[in-house]
């Protein structure tokens, strides 16, 4: 008998089928909160904050800290997969009796790694494209960037983005690509525009189109289908001298800049931009419905794909159920508008995307085999 | 346990050949029945083809669904032992609005609208058209502003008001598809249509030169222009099918066929057939009616004879209603069942799982029809979900009762394929159960493979469920329970879970693969997937604590019985959380009958885990004697 050692004990705590139990009780408390929380928080902020966080966090009324109450989902996820593989290799013989629970097991393993690299690689991005015109990037759905375009050269734009989450943190922004530096004075991630009247405090903006509003904070969007409409209050400033104090936001429809030295900049706060090497050129967007009512019955885009590195030029149809995959994006008909002039495609890049195909099919088959083998057992048993 | 009597075998079998053929028989019988004699055809009638919701379906469908939408039932008794069909209803509405305006056909439970109305509650649940019309502009602008309110923050009033005023707007549509609520007379004014036309289109050429007569035909054209803009508006339904050569975009109402200017072969003949038909009926010429009826039915056999076989075997599958009588054949089983388990006797035995065999054929077939009416896998949304997983597990409890001969399997398999069939009743009230796929779900390839697996998941997840409910009542209500007995009854259940895991893990995991392939996303804690996961989560802790040894017996059961809770919370109340589908008005009171299962299924675990008879005095008794 060999020595019951700290580490052995430790090994056998984790391999043990009575943490298993515990993990799938916890992990479905934890789904099953993820579910409910769906109706007051939104889909993305339920999952952010149960399956997709180490521990979930509460604030009680009348605290300004937060606790963490339960195991978040990547907690749970993480000790399920060391459990399973301790148990697989000190326990599980390796045997051909047993190859259906090392398969099913195996394809497991995968399966919560999967969902590990989706949550810490998957990049969703949406791309809208009217009819007729061509676009050659898409756009996140909840991060914003300045775009900071020089414009004096009427062919090409040079275009500055600076990310969301420098414009959250910084107060100045310097960088070798702009002649000046960029005040920023105030950052709302979901405002509220209205006009400026009179009796309503002095405008924070003096220049461009903000100077006539007022910009209020709001509660960010919960539901699915809201958008959040941030704004920042910038100022842009050269050799010490002020250019204007602007409002920019996603909200505002109208071009604001200043010019610099002979040169011309605009300023632009709007989602966060993920050029493509490629461009998709709409040619058609379809919308069929059911004769005699408004339900549905296909959508369909037809693209033109333009590669010029790859030598690829070429007609595409991208409809429901049918993707188009390229380049390691896929690109998903996820919804229209505009009197069906427009047509907006969801863009995920998911390296991992073929992982949960294998895993799923492993665990099917090991678990066929494993209860098949079970079910001819006690059949043949009750026959004897 | 005493021994009973042996039967001869081959008295066994007949009987179960016999009850087998009798149950069969008694379930076709609406088919095989000679159809009662009436005036007017109305069966050729019923089988006419309109569109609606996107389908072709026989005008026979389309009275269904709106009698059960309004009243809730398919026939309407008026008292006396006279009973309307919904087609003759139907015509009632259409062409005889002033008589259908008396019918009690608008079923209003809530209070708070009969308090709206002006009506006392609490004396009858339905209410004749005419007593609601003078509160009628209220109710509308009482939905209208309830409909602004997100469905799901709807009080109880709102979600009633909208639901009555959608019914109020369905009986108004019905009045005003061919004519307008009974005004007039349809044929008449298709003559004076065609006659004024020429007339009509001469003056107008003439300007003011028109003629007295020239006037007048404009003017009277004028009228009827506006009434078939109208009724072009206002149709319930469509009733011309395009002409050939068209496609299935030229549907036409009767208000749109009348504006169509007719190409060179004339007017579509369905015009004057659907008019004389109104003329007819509110004549009560049955000779006329019958004329347009056989006129319009030759039409549609000529021009669309892919229509013909379709039509009359949904109307035949309307009459047969394999799922009431597959209902009560599940209550006969499991009467039969326990008679068995009160006597003991192989003949009965037998007769037990004929019916149980019967039951599960008319389900079957009532199944099939509807795949092949449809064209789609069997589920294709919540009401053909409760059809199939009654069926599912009603099958796997007969498959199961070949290898345990208990009674346990299919006793499980008859109470699910009855509260399924049960629950569908109730949910087909909610319109057409036969509705057109939304683009997203337009897939035959995943509705057969993904919603048929999980659901088969669902339905082996409740037999395990059953099984388990049947181990807690032997545990508190027999005597002396036989220990083999017993050890069957665990090692089915077990079997059943691990099928279960199987099923709807492989049905999850292709609900992934399919949301991967259409939105791009394998998996989304969205709430429907959410509530998969937790059933297969739930299958696999009953596997492994069997396995580790932290729970026997006594826990296994008890889980599998909770597993009823965990699975009816996902197949229905994810549905009740209302974000992603709407919810319907019938959620509601869902609400209420799920609350109440899941409290019923959480006594039973604790009576599972209670000592064995522990209601009862006896055993305390003989303990002491």
């Amino acid at each position: 008998m060999r020595a019951d050692t700290p580490l052995r004990r430790v090994g056998r705590a984790l391999s043990s089928l009575k943490l298993t139990l515990a993990c799938l009780v916890l992990l479905m408390v934890v789904v099953a909160a993820c579910t409910l929380l769906q109706v007051p928080l939104g889909t993305h902020q339920a999952v952010v904050r149960t399956v997709r966080s180490f521990l979930i966090w509460w604030r009680p009324p009348g605290l300004s800290t937060r606790i963490p109450v339960f195991p978040g989902g990547g907690l749970i996820g993480a000790v399920l997969l060391l459990n399973l593989l301790f148990a697989q290799f000190l326990r599980l013989e390796l045997s051909r009796r047993k190859a259906g629970l090392w398969m099913a097991h195996l394809g497991l393993a995968l399966l919560v790694l999967g969902e590990f690299g989706t949550a810490l690689f998957q990049v969703e991005s949406q791309m809208p494209i009217p009819v007729g015109q061509t676009s050659s990037y898409s756009q996140d759905y909840d991060q914003m960037e300045l775009a900071v375009v020089d414009t004096t050269d009427p062919k090409t734009d040079v275009v500055t983005a600076i990310p969301q989450s420098i414009l959250k943190r910084s107060k100045a922004i310097e960088t070798p690509s702009l002649p000046f530096t960029i005040l920023v004075k105030r950052y709302y991630p979901n405002s509220v525009l209205s006009l400026h009247r009179s009796g309503d405090p002095e405008p924070l903006a003096t220049a461009g189109v903000g100077a006539n509003l007022n910009v209020a904070p709001a509660p960010l969007a919960t539901a699915d289908n809201e958008d959040n409409t941030a704004a920042a209050l910038i100022e842009p400033v050269a050799k010490g001298r002020s250019l204007g104090v602007f409002w920019v936001s996603n909200g505002l429809g109208a071009p604001q800049g200043f010019a610099l030295d002979g040169r011309t900049w605009r300023l632009e706060l709007r989602h966060r931009r993920y050029y493509l090497p490629f461009s998709l050129t709409l040619e058609k967007f379809t919308h069929d419905i059911y004769p005699g009512t408004d339900i549905p019955k296909n959508f369909a885009s037809l693209v033109r794909l333009k590669d010029p590195s790859a030598g690829e030029d070429r007609d595409v149809l991208i409809h429901m159920n049918h993707p188009l995959r390229y380049r390691g994006l896929t690109f998903y008909q996820a919804s229209y508008g505009k009197g069906d002039k427009l047509s907006i495609f969801q863009v995920v890049r998911n390296p991992g995307w073929r992982l949960p195909y294998l895993a799923c099919a492993l665990v099917a088959l090991g678990m066929l085999l494993h209860f098949g083998l079970k079910l001819s057992a006690s059949l043949g048993r009750t026959r004897a | 346990m005493t021994k009973p009597k042996k039967a001869s075998k081959a008295l066994v079998r007949r009987i179960f050949w016999g009850t087998l053929a009798l149950a069969l028989f008694g379930a076709a019988w609406p088919l095989i029945a000679p159809a009662p004699r009436t005036k007017f055809p109305i069966a050729e009638f019923s089988r006419l083809p309109v569109l609606e919701g996107g389908r072709v379906k026989p005008v026979d469908s389309f009275a269904r669904n709106s009698l059960l939408l309004i009243r809730g039932t398919q026939t309407l008794p008026l008292g006396h032992g006279r009973t309307l069909s919904a087609t003759q209803w139907l015509l009632d509405a259409m062409f005889k609005p002033e008589t259908a305006d008396t019918y009690e056909i608008f079923t209003i439970d809530d209070p708070d609208v009969l308090g709206l109305i002006g009506l006392e509650p609490g004396r009858q649940r339905r209410y004749a058209y005419w007593k609601l019309q003078a509160s009628r502009d209220e109710i509308d602008k009482q939905a209208q502003s309830a409909e602004r309110i997100p469905s799901e923050k709807r009080s109880r009033f709102q979600s009633a008001v909208i639901n009555l005023a959608s019914r109020l707007n369905l009986y108004e549509q019905i009045k005003n598809t061919i004519m307008v609520s009974g005004d007039g007379n349809p044929a008449s004014e298709l003559r004076l249509f065609e006659q004024v036309v020429p007339e009509a289109v001469r003056a107008a050429h003439s300007g003011r030169g028109a003629t007295a007569r020239g006037k007048a035909a404009m003017k009277a054209l004028a009228q009827l222009l506006e009434r078939y803009q109208f009724l072009a508006k206002a149709a319930a339904f469509r009733c011309l099918p395009p002409r050939s050569g068209q496609g299935v975009g030229a549907w036409a109402s009767f208000g749109e066929g009348m504006l169509t200017p007719p190409p060179d072969s004339g007017p579509h003949p369905g015009l004057a057939d659907w008019a004389l038909m109104g003329d007819a009926w509110r004549r009560s010429d049955p000779a006329a009616f019958r004329s347009a009826v056989s006129d319009l039915t030759a039409w549609v056999q000529r021009v669309h004879p892919e229509y013909v076989s379709k039509l009359d075997s949904e109307v035949e599958f309307n009459e047969a209603q394999p799922f009431v009588s597959g209902m009560a054949l599940y209550v006969l089983a499991l009467l039969a069942i326990f008679v068995w388990w009160g006597t003991l006797r192989d003949e009965v035995r037998a007769a037990a799982v004929a019916l149980t065999g019967a039951a599960v054929l008319v389900h079957t077939a009532g199944l099939l029809a509807r795949i092949w009416l449809q064209g789609r896998p069997p589920v294709t949304n919540l009401y053909s979900s409760a059809v199939f997983v009654g069926w599912a597990a009603a099958l796997l409890g007969l498959a199961a009762e070949r290898i345990h001969k208990k009674g346990f399997a299919i006793a499980g398999g008859c109470l699910l394929g009855f509260c399924t069939l049960v629950i569908a009743q109730h949910l087909s009230a909610s319109g057409d159960t036969m509705e057109m796929m939304r683009a997203v779900l337009d897939s035959n390839f995943w509705l057969a493979t993904h919603v048929v697996t999980v659901t088969i998941g669902y339905a082996s997840t409740f037999l395990a469920g059953a099984l388990g409910i049947a181990w807690v009542l032997r545990r508190q209500l027999l005597k002396n329970p036989d220990p083999a007995t017993t050890r069957d009854l665990v090692a089915l259940a077990y079997g059943v879970v691990a099928f279960a895991l199987l099923f709807s893990f492989i049905g999850t995991t292709l609900g992934g693969i399919w949301a991967d392939q259409s939105w791009g996303r394998f998996w989304g804690w969205d709430p429907k997937e959410n509530g998969a996961l937790l059933i297969v989560l739930w299958n696999a802790i009953i596997l492994h604590a069997r396995f580790s040894g932290v729970a026997r017996e006594r826990g296994i059961m008890t889980m599998t019985v909770f597993g009823n809770v965990v699975t009816a919370l996902s197949w229905f109340g994810v549905n009740m959380l209302g974000i992603g589908l709407h919810s319907y008005g019938f959620m509601q009171k869902a609400f209420y009958w799920l609350t109440l299962f899941c409290a019923s299924q959480l006594v039973l675990v604790v009576l599972g885990l209670l000592p064995p008879r522990w209601f009862f005095a006896d055993d305390e008794d003989e303990a002491a004697a």
